[in-house]
């Protein structure tokens, strides 16, 4: 018998792109396992105190008796989540309470606006995939490894079908066709380029020669605008004695590296730093307008090795 | 600093940043209010916006190396792409288009499902009702004592008849008994759907082995020559209730089957076009799991005469035969 070949398979964009018609791929953050676990932990303690509201008025009503309300407390929590999972994130577009609180939002796989049936498939099959199985790992029993070893093989394959697919989807994700994202957070912060330092007494203008640009790339010339913009958030206490050090260490590599010839005094190293960063970043950015990306210090070797 | 000192993808930045914040708070305002509940000006900016910081992207990334601005740029992109192609879906008429269109013929598109699932608690029903002939102690086996509420081979039949025709709807534990039977099978319902999908297995069982509780119920009351009475106790709602289950079942065993025998799509394609019909199937369930409840929450107390008690309930299993049959026709 012969196995039906597989066709070789395209080469497949990752699994966060999303080619939207305007040509230009976007990126939208998959969210783990982990970020879900903690919305799903929100939305349960959330349920589970309405509930215990709804309860607590029943008895005041003197609609329970003591003896029923186990019963009855199992039967309003699930009255209570069905629904709520499925009108939140219809209400929401995508996102119950627990969901908000993480930033993450469930989205349609080919990017379109969410069915309200994959809502609610969604949602309805988290019964059988999460409740269901917490359930039953609750009342499991070591004595009865005939209904036991089964229940744990499928609750734990239950458990794995999201670390099997790239983008973490599980069955009721699989069902509706979507997959949960981190909303993206548009933060804007300053330009580094043109941020406001402290400004020394003497002013004092450096100048960098395109042959002392050649050294660093992309990686270092990010880096060194993580730690100026650091700078502008510095806190009074950080002004120690280990601080200035590894400012001067930091100062003092770069000016060995690119064999800058004039000494820089203590209140000039901010200065000198940004000079720099500008000086590095319009000339890594003409390269690259030129064709040539250097992602980091490396570039030279790399390129050796794709020549050789 | 003057912009003429600044380098290129800095004063590319200051030309476009105000038009940037624009977008921003434009998409914050469509996520809180819906586009539907922005102006037309508004609108209209948001997409001309939108597909500006598109553009705005694409060329940063080829010119800039300021890793804040990049960051910012894709998340604003990402973030104004849901508001733009993946908005709120108006809700206006989803249910009317599901109760006319949708629901019935996603029924007849899978009736063949259905059928299986009546045909695996009908089994199940039948093997329960031979075995209690064969032996009344399998009564036991099948019906937990919480489930039976003190009817068993044990009981009288008076007793029986009793709980039948209730002469007292306000006794005690009645009504527990009813809302906790209700959430039983809506429970029951659920789990059928969702067990569906580990092919299959699952919710044939489960929906088999409520059909031997459902058979040996039957036949301890045939048994006591209630056979009738216990027909119109369970018809009044059970039409409903136990169509919904089998339907669920029909709708689980759907997903099952897109797992199982995929064809030419992958698994994931075709458990999604699968999901559809099945998510229909399932909402009609519950739907008619509402029904039931209402039924037994008034009419079983209510109606006490026992033709009274099979017309009603085999008259709105027609009616739900007639919603799914005739409903939703394309006109010719």
């Amino acid at each position: 018998m012969r196995w039906p070949r597989r066709k070789p398979k395209a080469e497949a964009p990752p699994a966060d792109q999303l080619l939207p018609p305007e040509g230009v791929p976007i990126y939208l953050r998959i969210a783990g396992v982990g970020v879900r676990l903690a919305a799903q932990i929100t939305d349960i303690l959330i349920t589970v105190i309405a509930s215990i509201a709804f309860l607590i008025v029943l008895g005041a009503l003197d609609l329970t008796s003591p003896e029923t309300w186990g019963a009855i407390a199992y039967m309003l929590f699930f009255i209570i989540r069905v629904p709520y999972y499925v009108l939140s994130e219809i209400a929401w577009n995508g996102q119950t309470l627990g969901k908000r609180l993480m930033k993450i939002k469930v989205v349609s796989y080919d990017g379109r606006s969410l069915k309200v049936h994959a809502l609610v498939v969604r949602n309805l099959m988290k019964e059988a995939e999460i409740f269901l199985p917490a359930t039953l790992v609750l009342v499991l029993d070591a004595s009865e490894p005939a209904f036991t070893l089964p229940a744990l093989i499928w609750i734990i394959g239950t458990c794995l079908v999201p670390l099997f697919n790239k983008r973490r989807r599980r069955l009721g994700d699989l069902i509706a066709g979507t997959y949960v994202i981190h909303l993206p957070q548009p933060v804007l912060l300053q330009d580094v380029s043109n941020l406001s330092l402290r400004r020394p007494k003497t002013k004092q203008d450096f100048s960098f020669l395109s042959h002392q640009l050649d050294h660093y790339g992309a990686f270092e010339l990010q880096t060194l605008e993580e730690l100026l913009r650091a700078q502008t958030s510095r806190m009074p206490y950080q002004t120690g004695k280990t601080y200035a050090d590894t400012l001067a260490q930091i100062v003092e590599n770069i000016r060995r590296k690119i064999n800058y010839p004039d000494n820089i005094t203590e209140d000039q190293r901010l200065q000198f730093l940004q000079a720099f960063y500008n000086a590095q970043r319009a000339h890594l950015e003409q390269r690259q307008l030129f064709g040539e990306r250097r992602s980091d210090k490396f570039f030279d070797e790399n390129d050796s090795k794709e020549t050789s | 600093m003057e912009s003429a000192d600044l380098i290129r993808s800095a004063r590319f930045r200051e030309e476009r940043e105000a038009d940037w914040r624009r977008l921003e708070a434009l998409v914050q305002e469509a996520e809180a209010r819906g586009v539907t509940g922005l102006s037309f000006m508004q609108a209209r900016d948001l997409s001309s916006l939108y597909r500006q910081a598109t553009t705005s992207l694409a060329i940063a990334r080829e010119i800039s190396l300021d890793k804040a601005l990049l960051a910012y740029l894709e998340a604003l992109t990402a973030r104004a792409y849901l508001s733009v192609y993946a908005p709120q879906e108006r809700l206006g008429g989803v249910f009317a288009k599901f109760l006319t269109k949708g629901a019935p013929q996603a029924m007849r598109r899978s009736w063949a499902f259905i059928v299986l699932g009546f045909l695996c608690l009908g089994l199940g029903a039948l093997s329960g009702y031979l075995l209690y002939f064969d032996d009344p102690d399998w009564y036991h086996v099948f019906l937990p004592d919480s489930l039976s509420a003190g009817r068993g081979p044990g009981s009288t039949t008076e007793y029986l008849r009793r709980v039948i025709y209730d002469d007292d709807p306000s006794a005690q534990g009645r009504g527990a008994f009813a809302t906790f039977l209700l959430s039983h099978y809506t429970r029951i319902a659920i789990f059928v759907f969702g067990l569906g999908v580990f092919l299959c297995v699952p919710a044939i069982a489960l929906i088999f082995y409520n059909g031997l509780m459902f058979g040996a119920f039957v036949a301890l009351h045939v048994n006591r020559g209630l056979g009738w009475d216990i027909a119109g106790w369970l018809s009044i709602h059970g039409v409903t209730e136990l169509s919904a289950i089998c339907i669920a079942c029909g709708a689980g065993l759907q997903l099952g089957f897109a797992v199982l025998f995929p064809g030419q799509r992958t698994r994931a394609q075709s458990l999604r076009v699968a999901g559809r019909d099945a998510t229909k199937l399932a909402l009609v369930a519950a739907l008619m799991l509402v029904a039931a409840a209402l039924l037994e929450g008034f009419g079983r107390q209510l109606v006490q005469d026992l033709n009274t008690r099979l017309w009603i309930g085999w008259g709105v299993g027609a009616l739900w035969l007639a919603w799914f049959c005739l409903a939703g026709r394309r006109r010719r």
